[in-house]
């Protein structure tokens, strides 16, 4: 087992990042003309990192696979994006932000990735304004912040509930100054669908039009993987419906390796399931934690004259609630980290106390908040939610309590990188949720936003320049070459494959399977009995998958159900590979909860002493066991406490 | 609830298009325009009827700007300030037939079925819908003072989601709702005034080139806008017009 | 019917601009005709069409005002072709979006306004230009004292005439002493005496070129015009148009100049309804005061 090198500078943490860019090897400008870059996914760490590298110089083909870049998920995000401004004079700084998410990541992030997010968190806000984000604002015309959970500080900046969609049009607006300028290339409706690596370095990608079918070979010195998560992989998730894992799963076979794919997060608050012909799930924002009181009924009896209708919410008695949040964590309460919301939740709802026709849900109620504050109040906070809410469920959230449930919600795992977010394969790089590098088990609300924008923004502007720097001598870089025949070779093979199966079942119906499969075995609680038998099944499926999936159409044309075919096949391999993940991790950290590691009160029990490493993952080959690779995390600067928010 | 569907089926861009009629049955009124689709989708896969419908969705929660039908007449069904992944049956009447047709313009010419290529409003983002500035070097975030009122209405702009309803809702297939939401939450805020004027010429001048019709202010954009984007910015956007065009030196 | 290289906003700009100015002349135009309702027997609106006819200034504004319609009209109906070019395929559903039915109708409601603006020049204006024959009207100061026939009658007596000259001179004589007596039998004189009115073109043939001040008769042929009721029902029903064109061509007009505010739009939206009403029943009463009064 060779250990990993993650390449972190020298010096004390506060200055290894400022060390970095004054060694950091530059490109001349002529030079930068020449160079090339490839960047797939257009979300916030795609578009931003596209846009700086054009406005830099260098060559920028960026691919999207839908129709226009401003659609990929960053746009869904609602609360807002966390910067260590300190405007508001309550004693923020980078080294708060920097412990707040290393302690929010429950230990198991690395220590000089975070330290340096926390830095350039600030470049980013000041970067965004710039553009033309309109943030919302004080009377006197500053910027204006709200909190967030997992912080004691105001520093999350916003535009309404819309932060994500406002963020990522900025990066989107620098990104289409620059194809204007003719420095980006856009490819839209574009898929990724492998990699091509010549010499050990990775110099392109295979992609299929999905327009026409077409598949087209792309040269390039470097690769930028910004492609989100793979949540989808749970059929059922907050993450939208063309995201998906297949970028990283294509590199993760020619040999980057896969981080933490067990570390999911699981948001509380969200809209229930209603019926097996749902797609999706909707993420309510967690701030109505703040007013919201959660609840499920006390007596069975009151449970199953809920399910059949026969009562109504309203009607049981405020002694026949049981506040469990409350009740367990008499501290934080209905703020509990989301982590803790959501196992909550579901030890509630395995006991048999869940509300809803599938008894999959709890109650979020505001009924003690628009007693106290009134509802204009609650309206003037929360009108857009409620409204939302209602027209979704048809149900009128001020009168009765709404129902929600935990869902899916964000991938910490992914591409291994390292401190310059370089992946094991030389000359590709990974960003934004892609990669696994700055949240550990667990992400805090409002950093999802900030770390994407600071990779596109701060960080690979710096680290892709300082490879490329060696690249220059190189030459322009050739489409035609073996390398190149053979990755497109195998792609075509593998959607020949799929095309003949010709079998009698959807997509869709091993999708839902696979999800069903993976929530219950590898999902919020998970243990190691039920891991092994979430991985038999999860093979059993995959072949069933491979024998029976019908896809119709033709291969050279749009064709949506052959996306979710190739897409799906990889979910496959990468769903085996969480489970082993979350298998071999023997402790409870974050979003992952291993039963049998559990304190008394059944909150998660780290193992420091055995698993306070990244595990990243080497493919070995179809159904082969994938090698185990360990990166130590050292923590110099920062005190491992254990989390406790009684 | 059942009901009859009407689909506008084309294999490809050249292809000639017809209406299809599709039943589906037993779909719950919970359920969502796109989850019926699904639904539909599912048993033509399943029941060897017809490859199933292509249509845009992604993030089906109403933010990403992907789903679009024109669904009996109306871009995005029959309810208010909502996209088509949030338009939910039960504001069907059991047993309804329902027309289902992909956005009509010159400028979103049709891929496949329901899908339509949108990259025109693409093409007027990258004419001037930006503000012109790289990556670092921009002074610190609080050294641009916005008044609240100024930032506010520059939101309500810039939460167009760039659907495309305004375009297929016109009765001239007109863009000026969308291009004059991003000229608006520019020329608003202090970043972008700075470039207004190329800005509102480039951009309009870009719209005109690509087909698209012009505005005959029967506000039909505005009563189909998902995210409600009033007919006041196209307002602003011909004052930013008349301002470029009036101090424009030779 | 292209106008390259002008934006389409420009253009809209400018039939704006062009629509308010007609906006203004309707008003003008609206306030000459209820002239016609005043129980004087056509003395201000006689007065008014003569200002309107003779003035310079009023000459120039004709100018601008024809040039303003026709640039109104062919600029819309360029901005129409391209928004009919703008949606190649039609939606198969009649469009459910929540509009006005005036804001959808505007080259419809232009094109009848057309149709009236046709017809009102034939009637109307093409007799002022002599393209059309209609009703004349003589200042009866002019008939009776002819310069040249004065000079002529100067000549006779001092019997320099010629005998052609003196067949002519009896002849026009005979022509306008048999107008005059047409006038003193069919009572075509007006109340103050000052005109002979009401007279035919076979009537006014003969003294033409002899007598000078021959007008367009506009207030008889009003009358007469109006009398016809086919043709007010026909006058109505186009004015009908003509509101429905104004109610929303205010209001656009105002939109398309950037003038909107939340505080003002609906004043705007009032007034322009207020306005085309107005224009409407003004430019009605004449007719329907002729129909059902006269």
């Amino acid at each position: 087992m060779n250990t990993l090198d993650s390449k972190i500078p020298e010096g004390p943490l506060a200055q290894k990042w400022t060390n970095y860019k004054a060694n950091q090897k530059l490109v001349n400008p002529a030079n930068k003309r020449k160079l090339d870059v490839i960047v797939v996914g257009t979300g916030l760490a795609g578009a931003s990192a596209a846009a700086s590298l054009g406005a830099m110089g260098f060559n920028v083909d960026i691919f999207c696979i839908s129709d226009s870049p401003r659609r990929a998920h960053s746009i869904a995000a609602q609360g807002g994006i966390n910067a260590a401004k300190n405007y508001q004079n309550d004693g923020d700084s980078v080294g708060r932000l920097f412990y707040d998410t290393i302690k929010g990541g429950d230990y198991r992030a690395r220590e000089a990735n975070v330290y340096r997010l926390a830095e350039v968190s600030n470049d980013i806000i000041d970067q965004c304004v710039a553009q033309g984000v309109p943030f919302a604002r004080e009377y006197g015309g500053l910027l204006d912040n709200r909190s967030f959970g997992g912080a004691q500080v105001s520093r999350t900046f916003y535009a309404r509930g819309q932060t994500g969609q406002q963020l990522l049009l900025g990066a989107y607006g620098a990104l289409s100054h620059q194809i204007a300028r003719g420095t980006v290339k856009l490819h839209e409706r574009h898929e990724m669908l492998d990699l091509v690596v010549v010499d050990g370095k990775a110099r392109g990608i295979i992609a299929r039009d999905l327009t026409t079918g077409e598949i087209k070979r792309y040269a390039a010195h470097a690769v930028v993987l910004a492609t989100g998560g793979y949540g989808n992989i749970y059929f059922l998730s907050t993450n939208a419906m063309n995201s998906n894992g297949s970028a990283e799963w294509c590199c993760h076979k020619k040999g980057a390796y896969f981080a933490n794919p067990c570390f999911v997060q699981i948001h509380p608050t969200c809209i229930p399931v209603h019926g097996d012909y749902q797609s999706k799930l909707t993420l309510m924002s967690e701030s109505l934690r703040n007013d919201g009181r959660i609840w499920v009924p006390k007596k069975k009896e009151d449970v199953e004259a809920l399910r059949k209708g026969t009562l109504k919410p309203t009607e049981i008695k405020e002694e026949d609630r049981d506040y469990y949040l409350e009740r367990r964590y008499p501290a934080f309460g209905n703020l509990v980290p989301r982590d803790v919301a959501s196992r909550a939740a579901k030890e509630r709802c395995d006991a048999g106390y869940g509300v809803n026709n599938t008894g999959l849900a709890v109650f979020l109620d505001f009924s003690t908040a628009i007693q106290r504050l009134g509802r204009d109040v609650i309206e003037a906070r929360y009108g857009n939610l409620f409204q939302m809410y209602e027209k979704i469920t048809a149900v009128n959230p001020y009168e009765t309590p709404m129902m929600i449930y935990p869902a899916i919600h964000y991938t910490m795992g992914g591409i291994w990188v390292d401190y310059e977010l370089q992946t094991t394969i030389p000359g590709l790089f990974a960003a934004g949720e892609a990669n696994f590098s700055d949240h550990g088990a667990n992400r805090l609300g409002a950093s999802a936003l900030m770390q994407g924008l600071a990779d596109g923004y701060f960080v690979l502007p710096y680290t892709l320049q300082n490879y490329l720097a060696d690249e220059i001598y190189s030459g322009k870089v050739s489409a035609n070459s073996p390398e190149f025949d053979q990755a497109e070779e195998n792609v075509r093979q593998r959607i020949d494959r799929l095309m003949s199966i010709k079998g009698t079942k959807t997509v869709d119906h091993f999708h839902k399977k696979l999800g069903l499969i993976m929530w219950d075995y590898v999902g919020m609680g998970r243990n190691a009995e039920g891991l092994q038998k979430g991985l038999t099944l999860i093979k059993e499926l995959e072949e069933e998958f491979w024998k029976d999936v019908q896809i119709t159409g033709t291969a050279d044309s749009m064709n949506p159900e052959l996306e979710k075919a190739i897409r799906l096949a990889d979910y496959f391999e990468l769903a085996k590979l969480m489970a082993k993940d979350a298998y071999h991790r023997n402790e409870s950290c974050g979003g992952h909860f291993r039963e049998e590691y559990q304190t008394e009160d059944g909150e998660t029990l780290r193992n420091d002493n055995d698993y306070m490493y990244v595990a990243a993952w080497e493919y070995q080959g179809h159904n082969q066991d994938e090698t185990l690779h360990k990166e130590p995390l050292v923590y110099q600067d920062i005190e491992i406490k254990q989390r406790n928010y009684k | 609830m059942n009901f009859t569907l009407k689909i506008w089926r084309q294999e490809n861009a050249k292809a000639k298009g017809r209406f299809e009629t599709y039943k589906v049955e037993n779909i719950s009124s919970d359920c969502s325009f796109l989850e019926m689709l699904d639904i539909l989708n599912e048993s033509l896969i399943s029941n060897k009827i017809a490859h199933p419908v292509c249509f845009d969705n992604d993030c089906r929660e109403g933010i990403c700007g992907m789903c679009g039908l024109y669904i009996n007449g109306r871009p995005h069904g029959n309810d208010d300030g909502v996209t088509t992944c949030q338009l939910h049956m039960r504001k069907f009447k059991d047993g309804e037939t329902i027309w289902i047709e992909p956005w009509r313009a010159k400028a979103f010419p049709v891929i496949r079925d329901l899908v339509v290529d949108r990259t025109a409003y693409d093409k007027i983002i990258q004419a001037g819908g930006y503000v012109s500035v790289s990556t670092g070097g921009v002074p610190d975030a609080n050294s641009i003072l916005v008044s609240k009122d100024k930032a506010d209405k520059a939101m309500d702009a810039a939460e167009c989601i760039g659907c495309g309803a305004c375009v297929a809702a016109c009765k001239n297939a007109s863009a000026m709702l969308f291009v004059s939401a991003k000229v608006s939450h520019l020329a608003l805020l202090p970043q972008g005034k700075v470039e207004a004027a190329n800005r509102v010429q480039k951009m309009v001048e870009k719209m005109d080139e690509l087909g698209f019709g012009n505005c005959t202010n029967t506000y039909a954009c505005e009563a189909e806008c998902p995210k409600l984007i009033k007919r006041s910015n196209i307002a602003r956007l011909n004052r930013e017009w008349i301002c470029a065009r009036v101090g424009k030196e030779k | 019917m292209n106008l390259p290289k002008i934006a389409s906003i420009s253009r809209k700009i400018l039939v704006a601009c062009v629509g308010l100015f007609l906006l203004v002349f309707l008003l003008v135009h609206m306030g000459i005709n209820l002239c016609l309702l005043r129980p004087d027997d056509g003395e201000w609106y006689s007065i008014a069409c003569n200002f309107m006819g003779t003035n310079y200034i009023i000459k120039v504004f004709e100018v601008v005002l024809f040039a303003a319609l026709i640039a109104h009209i062919i600029i819309t109906v360029a901005l129409q072709i391209q928004n009919w070019k703008a949606r190649p395929v039609r939606y198969h559903q009649p469009s459910k979006s929540k509009t006005s039915a005036m804001s959808k109708t505007m080259i419809w409601t232009g094109g009848l306004v057309f149709v009236f603006l046709a017809l009102h020049f034939v009637n109307f204006y093409f007799v002022k230009l002599g393209l059309v024959e209609g009703k004349y009207m003589i200042q009866t100061e002019h008939a009776l004292s002819s310069s040249e026939l004065q000079a002529k009658y100067m000549a006779y007596t001092q019997g320099k005439l010629s005998p052609e000259e003196m067949a002519t001179f009896q002849t026009e004589m005979e022509a306008v002493q048999g107008l005059m007596i047409k006038a003193e039998s069919e009572g075509l004189y007006s109340d103050d005496m000052k005109w002979i009115r009401n007279l035919s073109a076979e009537d006014v043939k003969p003294v033409e070129g002899i007598v000078e001040g021959i007008e367009p008769d506009f207030y008889n042929m009003a009358f007469e015009l109006f009398g016809n009721k086919v043709y007010s029902v026909i006058y109505l029903i186009l004015f009908v148009a003509l509101a429905f064109h104004l109610i929303h061509a205010m209001q656009s007009a105002f939109q398309t100049l950037g003038l909107n505010h939340n505080k003002y739009n609906k004043f705007i939206e009032g007034f322009s309804w207020v306005y085309a009403i107005i224009i409407a029943l003004g430019f009605a009463a004449v007719p329907v005061y002729i129909m059902f009064f006269v």
